[in-house]
């Protein structure tokens, strides 16, 4: 049931016909994993507190920098040297104190990602790198946990929706890993991003809309341009299909 | 009349800051070859030292994946190729 208080808060979206007293009782219901609280992570879990997911658990092992600030929003100057899931916890919780957040500082690793997951429904992919995003592909794919996609670089972004066991999988369509590097990132593009993501759980949620299955969107920032690809489930798929030799 | 190349964001300093490049071929690969030719500064950043796409380098046609023909698959008049690079920040 949702509390006066809940009623008045969730008012503008209430109102929407799609989503009514029902889909905001299914929102607060929901039990989200964001993996990251950096760029990406700071703005879908800034709209999710927001819009009354009502259990968020976010993981994520570093503490804030200087060089963090001009897109992670969810820390501030005062934050330097702390923990970001402290930082994180703190600014969510003073947001919407409704909504259970649990904040944990960890590695995600393929010893830990189970237990890490949880109880958890959905998967908000919101990692600087593709090592652990595969190991989050791979748990949604046994877990059949729908994973929400996210990554951005420079004045780009990208994003997918993956429902498994139905839609393309990460690893169906990303086959490599990249060389690491220290990325380049304008601000604004993991909060494009992080929204979109933001936007497709609650779809999902609510059970609303299109998804962005078999889909990977990409956000071209510079020429103000978003393109749908196309993708398709890889039969022969490393993570959801028959184990394939790939070329290095 | 032959095809158009969109170039990752990453690589345009690779092809004089041109967003795209005309090209005129009959496969993926061909295409491609005209596209190094013209910028040699692109060929490590798409091919191994075999001569086989990098595994983060993915080409869309008309916004389709070309995998899993990718170099081998046909093209034709009019198409557009988006050579892109596997992003991963967060």
């Amino acid at each position: 049931m949702l509390t006066i208080d809940e009623l008045e808060r969730y008012d503008r979206q209430i109102m929407l016909r799609e989503i009514g007293k029902e889909g905001q009782e299914k929102l607060k219901k929901a039990r989200v994993f964001i993996a990251g609280a950096g760029g990406l992570g700071s703005t879908a879990a800034i709209y999710l507190t927001a819009a009354g997911i009502g259990n968020i658990r976010i993981v994520d092992r570093d503490t804030v920098e200087l060089s963090n600030l001009n897109r992670q929003v969810l820390h501030w100057d005062e934050d330097r040297g702390r923990s970001k899931v402290d930082s994180a916890f703190e600014k969510l919780k003073r947001l919407n104190p409704d909504v259970k957040i649990e904040a944990i500082q960890e590695t995600i690793t393929e010893a830990n990602i189970n237990s890490l997951l949880a109880g958890c429904e959905l998967i908000v992919d919101a990692m600087d790198n593709l090592p652990t995003r595969y190991l989050l592909n791979k748990a949604s794919l046994k877990h059949h946990i729908p994973f929400f996609h996210g990554a951005v670089y420079g004045f780009e972004g990208r994003a997918m929706t993956i429902i498994p066991p139905k839609t393309a999988c990460l690893r169906c369509v990303y086959r490599g890993v990249p060389p690491e590097e220290r990325f380049p990132v304008m601000g604004t593009t993991p909060a494009v991003i992080g929204c979109i993501q933001a936007t497709e759980v609650i779809k999902y949620i609510l059970g609303i809309g299109k998804l962005l299955t078999n889909t990977l969107l990409n956000y071209d920032a510079l020429n103000m341009e978003f393109r749908a690809f196309k993708v398709k489930k890889d039969p022969h798929c490393e993570h959801c299909g028959q184990v394939k030799e790939r070329s290095k | 009349m032959g095809q158009i190349i969109r170039i990752h964001q990453a690589l345009r300093h690779l092809t004089n800051n041109q967003s795209a490049v005309e090209v005129d071929g009959k496969t993926v690969g061909k295409c491609l070859a005209e596209l190094v030719e013209r910028f040699p500064g692109m060929k490590p950043k798409l091919f191994g030292t075999n001569g086989k796409l990098l595994s983060y380098v993915d080409i869309y046609v008309n916004a389709e994946s070309s995998y899993p023909e990718e170099l081998d698959k046909a093209v034709n008049d009019g198409d557009t190729l988006s050579v892109t690079i596997i992003i991963a920040g967060g």
